[in-house]
């Protein structure tokens, strides 16, 4: 499904990303960050409107050539992105969305751990499983 | 961002300019030869038209022309080949650099501040709050710079080389100059061959290239005269012979070449030449620096200054010459005018009528097809049109871009009309033609042609000034779609999208200028890929919300492809801007590729300062990258690095950026490595850098000093004392300069972290230092010398201080490890640590290969932050730092340096153990030393003996089988006493005596000199392991100023194991003192019972313990003797056996004992027939060093005391009974100490050993009990807290038991008595009554005879008695008075009496109020009568 997922914190520096590792890690980082633009794009003109119903998930930021990439933004402005392949086109929206609720739930798990220290990496092993899964059903 | 120095209409209209051909004659060729131009190029600066021309469209409207610029070139310039445009190119984009040192631009965009080098002041000014009025000002101002000046130069150059087309005729020539010099012999028919020259070359077929825009070209006939060197009349007389016949419009007579050309080099001349030639001059010869640049082959001698001429000039075989050739020579400004002239009568009198001419033939000619339908139209073309009808099949279709229509066929009349309009700018027309033409070729399906027409329509849209149509850009993405995706032609359809790229820019529709040019980058060309991609991302940056991060992205796709292009400077300029966005954001992974990126580019350009800062980034930081590229990383780091230290010459080494110092964690030790234990010797422990640092101990430590200090001093610590530190670290106080002494090593402990996965090797470790030499001895102010530093070379400076070199040093991967360094200072002064020198290096894993890895050498400096200050308010609210001087050593005169060492020093011990063993003080200075003292936690647990002692076997060896103790062969009797002062034995007070002084021999060691003395040890009372410091303190004969005194540090632990645990009780003894002997006694005795209890658990070693003797120590009793009642003398204890000794105390003579000096008196009573001498050295020693009563024992008198303070502060009225208490306390009171000396047979190793030892047991209350064992401390309980203040306690009274002890009674009498009854009926037997006063105050006593025992049972047991004579007696007896009473008691029958009758009540003298107390009844005295 996704091959690569990233948690971007507030300050916009990574807290996780993870991309299939048979890929070009690098590149995705220039993804995720450059998707990052978008994000903010969006975000700001979707703030306008009443905060406490703003829909959380941003959906398709662009498409490049090989990869779709969609992303989601938390109240606390972390930023979640998940990069899929273009060619997998069974991919609904709806399963996009599922995948971010689902790890927008993993993520808020790894916030109530006591010790974990806002603003480090993520380093949780139920998170780094839920990711897994996502990345796993596509291979 | 990319902003253009024009403006894009300007940008647009300069594009396209008619084109004029020249044809020169050789003659003339010469004549403009002289000014080192080409006839073309003379003519270039002054192209563009100042004035406004005129010209009449089919309609008759005016046309007004602005700012008319035409193209001059020679008829047979070659266009160029595909390769050499591409070298052009490279070269125009490589030779224009953004300039250096100037004050960059800040770009704020978010919470970026990106400083990108432009200098567009408008950049980033808010284009939504008012774009309009920017944007007019960003066009229209002409202040800023162009920020892309490479973009800007290649467009020039990538427009100026496009190749004539067929299908659009914008750059095909309109006229034609024909030019013939006056001179020449016959110029009519020069001009007659130059005319059917250019017709052969247009007409005939033979040339492809240059490309004629309509069949019957404008011929310009010019006659160019020399004005120094021709004949004027001739050449006017030439001129009107061409009016005549070519007529006035079409003719010209150009004079230039005023003065002669060595004419006055001292005239300054404006050359506008230099600006046009320079371009064009470089243009076709390629240098081989810029060609290999372009390759790719070899980067490092790229950007050899491009602008650099040529050595083979083109054509005109010029010499070459470094320095710029001055053009114009010949010109006067004069001259310059009258070119400007000409080419304003060439366009206004020439060109605009013959463009206007031909735009009124066109347009009739379309006119009259226009009744034609266009269906019956396209007919007739299928019928008539032969070689140019369109293939219309199917299959055809796909193919159309190769459908050529012949150069005059109809459909491209129209098109020809419309490019004629847009030479004129005359858009309007021009895009009414556009448009109808792209019609007729979309419906012939002549792509090429359609896209053509598309997007000079979209342009005359664009550039139609107050056009209500807007700008379709549609258009343009048709056409530039169809260039690429149907004819394959890159080049048009990047022309186009660079039109459509500025119009979509300054319209602000950023994303989609963005979005066009990333579309344009392809595979085929780096360079263009390039340039278009930097300004997509300066496209992104200057978006209403600006995209940042897309910005760095593309910046380093551009950067990416420049670097394939052979751009390195541009590629490294990208990769810098974009670097601005990823940094410390915490992308690490994208910042170390871009800082790799960027450190090998900037190698290869030869900025090895900027490669060595980017790969040091790579490396400091916690790289997330994967051991082999780590690895890779550190090479070409090490590699970069080498071959900038082998080019520079720089005195000061560079700073290494691995492996990571932890400055803070820096320890500093002073002296030498601690020598270990030698054969039996165990050296001192002192302080090492392996001991880990506790805050704790190091207060004890201090502690210590202090104490010992204070006694060296006569009992004053001096002002600024403080305690010696040997070990610096961050936890210890650094705030002053430490001390190092001359000749004594200083080693410095530095922490490495190795924070990548590869091992890193360092080599030639060592210090870096400065040194200040300074001669303390002398008075200060004098002149200090000059600092020397081994900076240089590391050991050149040995003699002065000798630096210690590791030679190699391996850190593995993530490993933190310390290397110590050493440092040996020879002269005085003052010393600064400054760096670690070390060669940095890989270890290479491969063991086969002989190359050894690189090493680089460099330094890190060792910086060490002070503690964080928080005293003042300002430091409190401000971030201030103290100084830390760890690392600043000042080195002083020699001192004494003591080394000790331990012999026989055991590590278990029983408790109360007593060892003998050695210690052994080595002077190892070449100072002497003296004032030599030991402070101990433990005084009790050791003593060097007294002075007065002699004893001693002098060796160690000689004393291993004798006793510790003194012995004399004595057979037990009654105790022998011995008189001691306290004194003697170094105890003053009652304090514990902390600090010793070690006797030696003539009061100091001399350099070099060893002294063993004994050493008595005495295991604890306690069991468990025991941490026992001691610190030997020593001062140098000769006063140093800086530093007074030195210590040494020994830590011991001895664990004790149980031996035995003595209990004692005291009691009153009943029975009066002896006569004789006893009277002198003062009358009072005791008797002691002392329970001896083997505790000791460990089975196999001991097997038994012997009492060998029992002494007293006290200064108011003493043993008396021993009253065993069996006759087992050598009390022998096995495990777990108790044995019991009974012992009678006297009173000693303590009356004159108390008033001089306080002396205690010792006791001895040996069970064996040797008695050890308790009064001297190891028995009397520890005695008065044991430690004070604990608590426990303490607590039953000090509780009352406390008490007793209490109350007098809250009640100061019961002062009358205070004394009373007190006096009767001290009726109880016994302060008599036992020593227990014991032997303990052991077995060890199948041989028997025999250990001695000795117990304390200090009683102090009559029928108390005391242990030597001290009692465990009963686990405190929870208290519970207290917010009220405690009840004052109730009013303490003598208690009636402690009352009822006052006075002692006792009764003699004979035990029986035998009376004849028969003959005499009353037996009166006398008895004595002893009443014995304990106290210290006079007591009332009263005697009360009368008294009958009142219990049944005795009434029953004994029978009745009366006392005789006075019945009641008042006594007063004074302190420890004893008095005798006779009474007298009488019998009637014979039997068993209790005589234990009388009562006794006691009160004391002063406390009038109180009433009398019974005293304790004696026990029963039983006296048995007879009858005889």
């Amino acid at each position: 499904m996704a091959v690569c997922v990233a948690v971007i914190a507030k300050e916009n520096y990574p807290l996780y990303i993870r991309s299939v590792p048979t890929q070009n890690e690098l590149k995705f980082h220039y993804t995720v960050h450059t998707s990052l633009d978008v994000v903010e794009e969006k975000v700001s003109a979707v703030g306008k409107a009443l905060p406490d119903q703003r829909e959380l998930y941003l959906g398709l930021l662009y498409p490049t050539e090989d990869y779709k990439v969609y992303g989601y933004v938390t109240n606390s402005k972390v930023k979640f992105v998940i990069v899929v392949d273009s060619s997998n086109t069974s991919l609904r929206d709806n399963e996009i969305r599922s995948m971010f609720r689902k790890l927008h739930s993993s993520f808020t798990d790894v916030m109530c751990n006591p010790f974990y220290n806002p603003g480090d990496t993520i380093q949780s092993k139920s998170f780094d499983s839920i990711v897994s899964a996502m990345m796993v059903q596509s291979s | 961002m990319a902003q253009c120095a024009q403006s894009v209409q300007e940008f647009v209209q300069d594009s396209f300019v008619p084109t004029v051909a020249v044809l020169c004659s050789a003659d003339a060729e010469r004549v403009t030869r002289r000014n080192n131009l080409s006839f073309p190029e003379l003519l270039r600066p002054f192209c563009r038209l100042t004035s406004e021309g005129h010209l009449r469209d089919p309609n008759n409207l005016v046309v007004v022309v602005k700012g008319l610029r035409i193209s001059v070139t020679g008829v047979n310039t070659q266009p160029l080949q595909p390769g050499e445009v591409r070298k052009l190119l490279s070269q125009a984009v490589s030779g224009c650099q953004p300039p250096e040192g100037l004050p960059a631009n800040v770009v704020t965009a978010g919470d970026y501040d990106l400083n990108i080098s432009d200098r567009s002041v408008k950049a980033s000014v808010p284009w939504y709050s008012d774009w309009k009025d920017t944007f007019t000002q960003l066009s229209s101002s002409k202040f800023y710079t162009a920020t892309t000046p490479w973009f800007e130069a290649y467009r020039e150059n990538f427009l100026q080389s496009m190749p004539a087309s067929d299908h659009e005729f914008l750059n095909h020539y309109l006229a034609c100059m024909l030019v013939v010099s006056s001179r020449e012999a016959a110029p009519t028919e020069q001009f007659q061959r130059l005319s059917q020259e250019q017709h052969r070359v247009q007409h005939s077929g033979e040339y492809t290239h240059p490309k004629w825009f309509i069949p019957n070209t404008l011929k310009y006939y010019v006659l160019l005269h020399d004005i120094s060197d021709g004949d004027e009349q001739r050449a006017d007389s030439v001129y009107e012979d061409m009016k005549q016949r070519y007529g006035t419009q079409c003719c010209y007579l150009l004079k230039i070449n005023s003065r002669a050309a060595a004419a006055g080099p001292a005239e300054q001349m404006p050359d506008p030449w230099s600006q046009y030639l320079q371009k064009s001059r470089a243009q076709s010869p390629v240098s081989p620096a810029v060609l290999s640049e372009v390759d790719g082959h070899d980067v490092f001698c790229a950007c050899v200054a491009v602008n650099s001429i040529d050595t083979s000039r083109k054509q005109g075989g010029l010499p070459a010459s470094s320095t710029p050739v001055a053009h114009g020579a010949c010109l006067t400004l004069n001259d310059h005018d009258r070119i400007r002239q000409f080419i304003q009568e060439f366009t206004f009198r020439g060109l605009l009528p013959h463009i206007e001419k031909n735009i009124r033939q066109l347009n009739d000619q379309l006119v009259s097809r226009k009744g034609l339908s266009r269906s019956l139209f396209s007919a007739t073309k299928k019928w008539f049109g032969g070689g140019k009808v369109p293939e219309k099949s199917i299959a055809e279709l796909k193919n159309t871009a190769g459908l050529l229509y012949p150069p005059e066929a109809p459909e491209l009349q129209i098109r020809k009309m419309a490019d004629l309009c847009f030479l004129v700018q005359h858009y309007e027309l021009a895009y009414s033609c556009y448009h109808t033409a792209k019609k007729d070729f979309l419906s012939d399906q002549a792509m090429l042609y359609a896209a053509g027409a598309l997007e000079m329509a979209a342009m005359s849209a664009f550039l139609q000034s107050g056009a209500p149509r807007p700008y379709p850009a549609h258009y343009m993405e048709t056409a530039i779609q169809t260039y690429r995706d149907v004819c394959k032609n890159m080049v048009l359809a990047e022309r186009c999208a660079l039109f459509s790229a500025e119009v979509l820019k300054s319209q602000v529709k950023y994303s989609e200028a963005a979005a066009l040019l990333i579309k344009m980058t392809s595979e085929d060309s780096d360079l263009r890929s390039a340039l278009l991609l930097e300004q997509a991302a300066h496209c992104f940056i200057n978006m209403r919300s600006p995209m940042v991060r897309k910005f760095a992205f593309h910046m380093i796709l551009s950067g990416h492809r420049f670097s394939k292009a052979g751009q390195k400077r541009h590629a490294l300029r990208c990769y810098c801007q974009a670097m601005q966005v990823y940094k410390g954001k915490g992308w690490t992974l994208a910042e170390d590729h871009i800082n790799f990126t960027i450190g090998r580019q900037s190698f290869t350009l030869r900025q090895p300062e900027n490669a060595i800062a980017a790969f040091r980034h790579i490396l400091i930081n916690d790289s997330k990258q994967v051991a082999t590229q780590q690895s890779a990383f550190l090479r070409e780091y090490l590699y970069v690095y080498k071959s900038v230290s082998q080019s520079s010459s720089d005195v000061t080494l560079p700073q290494l950026p691995l492996p990571c110092l932890h400055s803070a964690q820096t320890r500093v030790f002073f002296g030498h490595e601690r020598r270990l234990a030698e054969g039996e010797k165990q050296a001192a422990t002192h302080v090492w850098l392996d001991q880990e640092y506790d805050g704790e101990q190091a207060q004890l430590w201090a502690e210590l000093e202090e104490q010992v200090v204070g006694v060296a001093n006569k009992g004053s610590v001096p002002i600024g004392f403080q305690p010696t530190q040997y070990c610096l670290s961050c936890h210890t106080d650094n705030l002053r300069y430490p001390l190092a002494v001359v000749e004594e090593p200083i080693i410095v402990e530095v922490v490495f972290r190795n924070p990548l996965k590869v091992p890193l090797a360092l080599a030639e470790l060592s210090l870096l230092w400065k040194f200040t030499p300074k001669d303390f001895s002398r008075p200060p102010g004098g002149v200090p010398g000059e600092a020397l530093s081994n900076e240089k070379e590391v050991t050149a400076l040995n003699d002065i201080i000798s630096t210690e070199v590791i030679p190699e040093f391996t850190i593995g991967p993530e490993e933190t490890k310390v290397a110590r360094l050493q440092l040996l200072p020879h002269k005085t002064g003052e010393l600064q640590v400054l760096s670690v020198l070390y060669s940095l290096g890989t270890v290479e894993e491969d063991n086969g290969t002989t190359s050894r890895p690189t090493f680089v050498r460099g330094r890190q400096d060792l910086e060490i932050q002070g503690p964080r200050l928080n005293t003042t308010k300002e430091e409190k609210t401000s971030v201030r730092h103290g100084p830390d001087h760890r690392l600043d050593p000042v080195i002083t005169p020699p001192m004494p340096l003591l080394e000790v060492f331990f012999i026989n020093f055991p590590t278990g011990l029983l408790c109360g153990e007593i060892r003998k063993a050695w210690v052994e003080f080595v002077n190892v200075s070449a100072v002497p030393l003296t004032g030599l003292r030991v402070a101990s936690t433990h005084p009790e647990f050791f003593t060097f003996g007294c002075a007065a002692s002699d004893l001693t076997p002098v060796t160690p060896t000689a004393s291993e089988h004798c006793s510790a103790y003194k012995t004399m062969a004595t057979p037990p009797s009654v105790a022998a006493t011995m008189l001691v002062s306290p004194a003697m034995f170094g105890v003053s007070g009652d304090d514990r005596p902390t600090v010793a002084e070690i006797p030696l021999v003539g009061g100091g060691l001399g350099p070099g000199e060893a002294l063993q003395i004994p050493l008595w040890l005495r295991g604890p009372d306690r069991e468990g392991v025991h941490e026992i410091n001691f610190l030997f303190y020593y001062e140098s004969v000769e006063k140093n100023a800086k530093l007074s005194h030195r210590v040494l540090r020994h830590k011991a632990f001895i664990c004790a194991s149980r031996s035995l645990s003595v209990r004692a009780t005291a009691c009153h003894s009943n029975t009066l003192p002896r006569r004789g002997g006893a009277e002198e006694e003062g009358g009072s005795s005791m008797l002691v019972f002392v329970d001896v209890e083997n505790i000791n658990t460990s089975e196999a070693g001991v097997r038994e313990f012997h009492i060998v003797q029992v002494s007293s120590s006290s200064r108011q009793w003493r043993l008396h003797t021993c009253i065993n009642p069996t006759g087992d003398r050598d009390s022998r204890l096995a495990s777990r056996e108790r044995g019991k000794l009974c012992f009678r105390a006297t009173r000693c003579r303590t009356q004159e004992g108390e008033t001089h000096a306080r002396k205690y008196t010792f006791a001895d009573l040996n069970l064996g027939n040797e008695q050890i001498v308790s009064s001297t050295t190891p028995c009397a020693d520890f005695f008065f060093r044991r430690g004070s009563p604990s608590e426990a024992q303490k607590g039953g008198v000090s509780v009352g005391g406390a008490n007793h303070t209490r109350r007098q502060s809250l009640t100061p009225a019961g002062g009358a009974d205070d004394g009373v208490t007190g006096v009767v306390q001290k009726c109880s009171e016994v302060e008599l100490n036992i020593i227990v000396l014991w032997k303990a047979y052991v077995v060890e190793d199948n041989k028997q050993l025999i250990l001695e030892g000795q117990l304390h047991v200090a009683l102090q209350t009559v029928g108390k009990e005391a242990c030597s064992v001290p009692q465990k401390e009963e686990a405190q309980e929870m208290v519970l807290l207290k917010f009220k203040p405690d009840q004052p306690p109730p009013v303490s009274r003598p208690t009636l038991e402690q009352l009822s002890r006052l006075i002692k009674t006792c009764l003699h009498y004979p035990e029986s008595y035998d009376h004849p009854f028969p003959q005499k009926s009353l037996c009166m037997v006398p008895v004595t009554l002893t009443l014995s006063n304990c106290s210290l105050a006079q007591v009332d006593v009263i005697i009360d005879l009368r008294h009958k025992t009142t219990s049944p049972e005795s009434l029953e047991v004994h029978g009745t008695f009366t006392w005789l004579g006075q019945t009641q007696y008042k006594l007063q007896l004074r302190p420890h008075e004893v008095q005798r009473l006779v009474l007298k008691a009488c019998f009637f029958q014979a039997g068993v009496y209790n005589l234990g009758t009388p009562r006794v009540f006691a009160k004391m003298a002063q406390a009038g109020t109180m009433c009398e107390t019974s005293q304790q009844s004696s026990m029963p005295a039983l006296i048995v009568i007879n009858s005889v």
